[in-house]
């Protein structure tokens, strides 16, 4: 009796003290939270409330139902930009994890220089995203561009035009930007590399693994986290790309190289369509979402 | 105790200082004495037309100030747009297309300004036609920038052929020929066509009398075919290169790397301040731009600029003062004196043209009675079919149409995805 007693304060006390150092911490993430909240969760809340509307962002909002969808079925624009981020996606995804793996295990082993080099793989991620895509277009030029010039000294006869064809704008798209994300990743290797214990590695050399051996079964499993972590963050930005493509080809030639968040851009910003603008970001979300959701299913089931 | 008031303090100060950002600063009262007159312009360091009309202004009006807001040209259309949904007050808004014009006054977003145009006298405004809604002007043209040749004269001396004084698009493909060459180890190429679709499709237009906006786009073909001829016979820069290295056109002409450039009025007095400059040596004329037909009168394209009153001005008074003065033979002047073509015309605004060459051939080509039909049409549609004009002229110029198939998906995309 008498200790239940002393008990009641006590636990009043410490209630009090949580819910006091709740506040504080609240109060110290509330300037960020208040820019978040307002810049992007409410947007990205109405965005699934304005995908059921017609708004031009100046008259009043008209609900319409499911008309924004049935649009999109009917669009050719929307289903040639969808085609075309998952030809981007399929291109950016495996080339940019392969090439960041391949750079990650060159730059793990002790060479002189490995500072500078690491560095320079590094640089294209901090370039300037415009300069960037100015310099591809020079180097793709299909008659002056070094590339070009290269393949027919190798002694191809007809090489390809590059971003001023429908046919080879894509993958010249996909070369950039490869190139351009490559250092990004490899840095998130190279950490997943260097966490692996070195015992690994002599253990199996004493059991006479040869390199490739020693590559399958230790490197491969043992990155598998960080490759998770690639893999998540290499699909959703690789299905979000936008930057790349509008300061490169702008969608072209023709609609060869339009990708969804671009034709949201258009549609919202340009046409003043935001609920079809929204009803399509939509879309966009649930892909990401479900290949996410796909990628944590097979982790799971890996660890398991 | 201590510690929840410091957070409860800084929660309130999170939170002050959020309201304070959303709430508008309180309405000003109109002034008695001078004025402050804002106006939307875009780059304005490299737009001296305004400088210029502000400077007469002020000078006219002593107790009126100019107040420029000065946004990014690319931006421009976005970002009046956003703000006049926000009840932004700037009192003078530049319409820097009819399209956006046609928007913003269809909205209930501009003063109606019938008055200026009446006092003006609209017979004396060129280009006035696309601003009339329903019988009432919503804005008035100070400059209408119309479609002519450039060319250059050294080149044309140097390969003995005669200027291009009012040719047809067949005189002008086989000079392109008789001009490609080379000079001191540099290409010279005969003409250099612009990456934009007008530049074949604006001017098929206003010749053949074809409609931008109708789906059927049959008009376009002689152009598609010309154009074609100049890049596949390399007498004129092809479009993949210009378009993906992003070429200026002002480079080619100034650096004497085409010998002939048809182009908007605007750039004269760019090429004017570029010679000034010491930047290009080029001795340059401009003639009217090719026609289907000999003996045809001029007719090409072109687009007015005005300037329009924000219906949430407090100054309204003084706008439209600023109107009638920028818009009038005052203005027109201020502008005319540095190679900007007027909306409004008069003996002494022609006279104040000092930046085009004094040849005949130009005189005449800027004085004669001409056709200038709008670029694109107005209507809720244009920029939808714009978009798609625009993809399909970039595939039949690459090359990955040909032009009966380019202009059939022209014809089937505007149809089904716009008109219907």
């Amino acid at each position: 009796m008498a200790i239940a007693a002393t008990r009641a304060p006590m636990r009043q006390e410490s209630r009090a003290r949580a819910r006091r150092n709740a506040l504080v911490g609240w109060s110290f993430i509330l300037p960020n939270f208040i820019g978040f909240a307002v810049l992007t969760l409410v947007p990205m809340g109405a965005a699934f409330v304005v995908a059921f509307m017609e708004w031009d962002s100046y008259s009043p909002p008209e609900w319409v139902g499911f008309d924004n969808f049935e649009r999109m079925l009917r669009d050719q624009s929307f289903w040639i930009a969808l085609g075309n981020t998952a030809y981007y996606a399929a291109g950016h995804i495996p080339l940019t994890m392969l090439a960041a793996l391949g750079l990650a295990l060159l730059l793990n082993k002790r060479i002189r220089g490995l500072g500078f080099f690491r560095t320079t793989m590094f640089f294209p991620y901090i370039t300037s995203l415009v300069a960037v895509a100015v310099v591809w277009n020079m180097l793709f030029n299909p008659t002056m561009g070094p590339i070009n010039q290269f393949l027919e000294w190798i002694g191809v006869q007809d090489p390809p035009g590059w971003t001023t064809t429908s046919a080879w704008s894509m993958p010249a798209v996909i070369i950039t930007s490869v190139w351009r994300d490559m250092g990004y990743y490899m840095v998130l290797y190279l950490a997943g590399l260097q966490a692996i214990p070195q015992e690994y590695y002599e253990a199996a050399h004493v059991d006479g693994a040869n390199a490739w051996q020693r590559f399958w079964n230790i490197t491969i499993p043992s990155l598998r986290p960080t490759t998770f972590f690639v893999l998540i963050m290499v699909t959703i930005a690789s299905f979000k790309v936008f930057d790349l493509i509008v300061v490169m080809t702008d969608g072209g030639p023709g609609r060869s190289t339009l990708v969804l968040s671009q034709l949201i851009y258009r549609e919202g910003i340009k046409e003043n369509r935001f609920g079809y603008s929204s009803a399509i970001s939509l879309v966009l979300f649930l892909i990401v979402l479900v290949f996410t959701v796909v990628q944590f299913r097979i982790q799971k089931r890996k660890e398991d | 105790m201590k510690r929840t008031s410091v957070s409860a303090a800084a929660i309130t100060a999170a939170i002050g200082l959020a309201l304070t950002g959303c709430s508008g600063a309180p309405a000003q009262q109109e002034d008695e004495g001078p004025v402050t007159l804002s106006v939307s312009v875009w780059n304005m360091e490299q737009t001296p037309e305004f400088q210029a009309l502000f400077d007469a202004f002020e000078k006219a009006n002593p107790d009126i100030t100019i107040e420029p807001v000065d946004i990014l040209a690319d931006d421009y259309s976005e970002k009046v747009t956003t703000m006049l949904a926000g009840g932004d007050k700037t009192d003078v808004l530049t319409m820097k297309n009819v399209t956006d014009y046609a928007r913003y006054a269809n909205r209930g977003q501009l003063l109606d300004v019938s008055d200026v145009v009446e006092s003006l006298g609209a017979d004396n405004l060129a280009g006035i036609e696309p601003f009339d809604l329903d019988g009432k002007y919503f804005s008035v043209p100070y400059r209408q920038d119309f479609w002519l040749l450039y060319y250059n004269k050294g080149l044309f001396d140097a390969a003995g052929v005669d200027y291009p004084d009012h040719i047809t698009w067949d005189e002008y493909r086989s000079l392109a020929e008789k001009l490609t060459g080379e000079t001191g180890g540099q290409k010279v190429y005969g003409t250099y066509q612009h990456y934009w679709r007008s530049v074949v499709q604006a001017i098929a237009a206003a010749q053949t009398g074809g409609d931008l906006l109708s789906g059927d786009y049959d008009f376009m073909e002689d152009q598609y075919k010309l154009a074609l001829e100049l890049q596949n016979g390399g007498y004129a820069l092809d479009f993949g290169t210009a378009k993906t290295q992003q070429i200026s056109y002002r480079t080619m002409f100034e650096t004497g790397q085409a010998a002939m450039m048809p182009m908007g009025t605007w750039y004269i007095s760019g090429i004017a301040a570029a010679i000034a400059d010491g930047k290009s040596t080029v001795d340059w004329g401009v003639a009217p731009m090719p026609q289907i037909d000999s003996g045809d009168d001029t007719v090409t394209f072109g687009s007015p600029t005005a300037f329009a009153v924000n219906k949430n001005s407090e100054h309204e008074a003084a706008a439209k003062k600023f109107l009638e003065f920028a818009a009038g033979e005052e203005g027109a002047k201020a502008i005319a004196a540095i190679g900007v073509v007027p909306a409004f015309s008069s003996d002494d605004v022609t006279a104040a043209f000092t930046a085009l060459p004094t040849d005949d051939l130009s005189v005449t080509t800027f004085n004669e009675p001409k056709d200038v039909v709008l670029e694109m049409p107005v209507s809720e549609n244009s920029s939808d079919i714009s978009t798609i004009l625009d993809e399909e002229h970039e595939l039949i110029m690459v090359g990955d149409s040909d032009i009966a198939s380019g202009i059939a998906t022209m014809d089937e995309r505007v149809t089904r995805d716009v008109l219907e």
